[in-house]
């Protein structure tokens, strides 16, 4: 890097102080210097011999000179900052008296610096208005030191002064004084907080206090070198307005020793120097936080102070150390004495832990956490601590149990607060049933039961509740990636939100040429699957709506039916398959489809729930005409008894044309009169007997029931019965299915029809008497 | 956090912690105090202390408040801490004993259940 030319000219730069010194002040030009540097060097070297003649001793000199110079430079004698120990010297040029004009300088400075970036030495030696001071080692020291720092950093210009070499520049000339200062501060560093973590600003953590740290230490090194010992302010200076002082949230925290400064701190007036030492960190550590920016002038009007330089530089040596020294934030402060807890009471109340922001929260729960704190106030005037109304009172209590738990308020109301709002924030959602369907659900209910407890009383007047988690809206988050003008094509500017496109991925549908039969079925059986996805969605949508239906206004009800109406056409047509014209049949093969698979079933079971009565028939209608066929599909899943239900229903509300078809289609007998060969088989199955049975159910009950019965007069009916009763004789007992359930009424049906020989038959055959099996 | 407020965490390697929580962050990340492990098995439970946790929030499972007037109304019996492990270390044994057999029918039968090693233990 450097040659040994160039290590000549480096030869006035070397610290010979005097030189040194004595070119700074010139404010010599390098020429200069370099003559300087050089007779100088010359005459410092040759000092046992004298000059003879310059050009020979300069020339011997010269290679004389370029060891020295190296060994200077990279040697054992080597100075790595030696811009540090010159800056040390523009000091002495200083006058006392623009210490006020820095001051100002200070301030504004603090105004203009952000937290993180005074950490870094690097930027704390670019600020130009002021002479760069030993920035880093003095910040780093104070962050780990204790007092010690102070009486470290006093050293160095010392140390320069003397020309001791400790101004290395770096750190470690200042640690090792550490243990040399005593022992007794030591062992008050228990009670400081852990090293400040890195202030990273936003995310993450909760709002940084941006106390600037002040001035640049320049102005310790002035006092420093006045005052080689510990210097630290007294609490008094320390603090800003008296006022303040009980504001802090961290007061809470203070050591006893802490206090018992506060108490005597004006006593404490005149003795900077000495043992205040120990008490500054604790100090710092609790005011730190809140009385932020100290701008000098404060220590300046503080009165018996013994100069306002020393005020001054402990101004600023605080609120570096206090830039340094924030603690985390859940700082961590294991001592707290009883009396310490009583004058604690008036600050950070405890009403503000009770009263955390609950507007996001329902209603109910609300009432309910209120509720809960009032129990609590009751509950311990009660216990008859000191107090008077409201709040004081749980801070009454909060008194005796603070003695215990000194610990409660390591986080301030402000993080708390901002804990949960971030968490209100995520429980924004623009469908509150989809994302948090338990808490709607209990709260719903909480409030119906309320509700049934009030009926007497209010009536509509009580406030219809709704649900507070708020409701915010879907929105379309479209981003479009920047675009630049004039340029050549598009610039792929990416981030987190909009990733690059790496991949153009069109979709191609195939085309049908070469599909072979196999593939078609296939298809058409994804087809399927489709669409028993899709009605389900809608059977979902309808059930949504019909809640929401009981939540919304009067007003948006039809609305809200019409939705659903719409939905339950759409699902029927998609379950029978879409009608070209009303009166054309429509083939059951898409149906039939449905039902083969077992998610079709259940989804045939819900729907029907959902269709009016013509159209649920005619569903049950295509289910009997195809029964065969599906109970053999069935054999293996055994699903069909789902529909059980659904279809007794509507059968029990069948008119009876409707259900002679139904009989009719059941059995087969659609085309021929008699019974399919098929109906033994569904007499099998579970479900087609149950069916089989519900139909025959209703059919005398509506027989019964009217006395010129439009059923007797149709022929069909009569005719189907005795068919079936011929069937269900020849069917082995053994083969036939165990229904469901057994209607009562068959045996008086079936007593219409057969004799009483029969019927005894019949009776046994199916266990029509009801008697357990 | 109110006054001398015990808390209840359950993690989800199924402890159930017990303490004074002093500390949360937006990541559910929580520093309990002064906190209790406490073991149920059966109708007993017993208490192991503890210390200071801290828990990173994803562990966590749910989190609740404690009514201290209503702490001591469980029909749960409270146990020496050497007996409620006792207790446990038998129930995972049977546990274990249970799982094992299950997973031999299973093989007879030519099925076999992966075991689901990711997800929550308990």
């Amino acid at each position: 890097m450097l040659g040994p030319g160039s290590a000549r000219r480096r030869g006035p730069w070397r610290p010979r102080d005097e030189l040194a010194s004595a070119t700074q002040e010139l404010g010599a030009t390098s020429r200069e210097m370099f003559a300087l540097g050089e007779g100088g060097g010359a005459a410092l070297r040759s000092l046992d011999e004298s000059p003879i003649e310059e050009d020979e001793e300069a020339l011997r000199e010269e290679d004389h000179d370029i060891d020295q110079f190296n060994e200077d430079t990279f040697g054992t004698g080597a100075v790595e900052d030696w811009e540090e120990q010159h800056e040390g010297l523009d000091d002495h040029a200083e006058d006392p008296d623009d210490l006020l004009k820095e001051n100002n300088l200070a301030e504004s400075i603090s105004k203009l610096v952000i937290d993180s970036d005074l950490e870094d030495p690097a930027i704390m030696r670019a600020i130009p208005s002021n002479p760069p001071l030993q920035a880093p080692p003095r910040l780093n020291a104070s962050m780990w030191d204790g007092p010690m720092v102070f009486g470290g950093i006093g050293n160095p210009f010392l140390s320069h002064l003397e020309e001791n070499r400790m101004l290395s520049g770096s750190k470690d000339s200042i640690l090792p004084k550490r243990p040399a200062l005593g022992q007794d501060e030591e062992r008050d560093l228990s009670d400081r907080a852990p090293p400040p973590r890195s202030t990273s600003p936003v995310i993450g953590s909760p709002p940084v206090r941006t106390a600037p740290i002040g001035t640049p230490p320049k102005h310790m090194s002035y006092l420093a070198s006045q005052q080689p010992s510990i210097l630290c302010p007294t609490p008094v200076h320390v603090r800003a307005p008296i006022h303040q002082r009980f504001s802090a949230p961290f007061n809470e925290r203070m050591s006893p020793t802490q206090l018992l400064n506060l108490a005597n701190s004006s006593l404490r007036a005149h003795h900077f120097q000495g043992g205040v030492t120990q008490m500054l960190n604790p100090l710092l550590l609790g005011t730190a936080q809140q009385t932020g920016r100290m701008s000098p002038s404060h220590f300046a009007r503080m009165p018996g102070l013994v100069g306002s330089q020393l005020t001054a530089m402990k101004a600023n040596l605080l609120q570096s150390r206090m830039g340094q020294m924030m603690p985390p934030v859940t700082g961590f402060r294991p001592y707290f004495s009883p009396a310490t807890a009583g004058h604690l009471q008036d600050i950070r109340s405890s009403q503000s832990i009770f009263r955390a922001d609950t507007t996001h929260l329902h209603p109910q729960h609300r009432r309910l956490l209120n509720q809960r704190l009032q129990l609590q106030n009751s509950r311990n005037q009660h216990r008859g601590l000191n107090g008077s109304a409201g709040d004081r009172h749980s801070r009454g209590s909060y008194h005796e149990q603070a003695k215990k738990d000194p610990y409660g308020n390591l986080m301030t109301q402000r993080e708390k607060e901002w804990v949960s709002k971030i968490q209100m924030m995520q429980l924004q959602s623009a469908d509150p049933y989809l994302d948090d369907y338990y808490y709607q659900n209990y709260f719903e209910r909480l409030e119906k039961k309320q509700a049934a407890l009030d009926l007497n009383s209010e009536g509509p007047k009580k406030e219809r509740t709704k649900l507070i988690t708020p409701q915010v809206a879907k929105l379309e988050h479209t981003y479009r990636p920047v675009q630049f003008e004039g340029s050549l094509g598009k610039l792929t500017v990416s981030s987190v939100n909009n990733p690059r496109k790496m991949i153009d991925a069109v979709v191609t549908t195939r085309t049908d040429d070469d599909e072979t039969k196999e593939k078609l079925v296939r298809d058409k059986r994804r087809q399927t699957l489709f669409t028993i996805e899709r009605t389900y969605s809608l059977v979902l949508e309808v059930q949504d709506l019909e809640k929401k239906f009981l939540q919304v206004s009067e007003a948006e009800r039809p609305a809200v039916l019409e939705q659903r109406k719409s939905k339950i056409i759409q699902m029927y047509e998609n379950l029978r398959g879409k009608q070209a014209h009303s009166t054309e049949r429509v083939s059951d093969d898409h149906f039939v489809q449905i039902m083969c698979i077992r998610k079709g079933k259940r989804l045939a079971a819900k729907v029907l729930h959902l269709l009016s009565t013509e159209q649920a028939a005619n569903v049950v209608l295509a289910t009997a005409r195809n029964l065969p066929y599906l109970v053999k599909k069935d054999s293996q899943d055994e699903v069909l008894p789902c529909l059980t239900e659904p279809c007794s229903l509507l059968v029990n509300r069948l008119p009876s044309s409707a259900l002679t078809e139904l009989l009719q289609q059941l059995t087969g007998s659609a085309q021929s009169s008699q019974p399919g060969s098929q109906f033994p088989s569904i007499l099998q199955n579970k479900f087609g007997l149950t069916l089989f049975y519900v139909i025959l159910s209703q059919g005398e009950r509506l027989q019964s029931s009217e006395a010129a019965s439009e059923l007797m007069q149709d022929n069909r009916w009569t005719e189907l019965v005795f068919a079936v009763t011929r069937e269900l004789l020849k069917v082995p007992q053994a083969s036939l299915a165990k229904p469901l359930f057994v209607p009562t009424n068959l045996l008086a049906l079936f007593s219409h029809y057969v004799d009483r020989q029969t019927l005894n038959v019949l009776e046994s055959k199916l266990q029509l008497s009801g008697k357990p099996r | 956090m109110g006054i001398l407020k015990k808390h209840l965490v359950v993690l989800r390697d199924g402890r159930t912690l017990i303490g004074y929580l002093r500390s949360v962050d937006q990541f559910a990340n929580l520093v309990l105090h002064r906190t209790v492990e406490r073991i149920h098995v059966g109708r007993k439970y017993g208490d192991i202390p503890r210390g200071i946790f801290v828990v990173r929030g994803e562990n966590v499972v749910l989190l609740g408040e404690i009514d201290l007037e209503r702490e001591t109304d469980t029909p749960l019996q409270k146990v020496s801490i050497e007996e409620i492990l006792e207790a446990q270390r038998v129930q995972q044994h049977e546990k274990q004993e249970a799982e094992k057999a299950k997973s031999e029918a299973l093989k007879e039968r030519g099925l076999s259940i992966p075991r689901t090693d990711t997800l929550d233990e308990y």
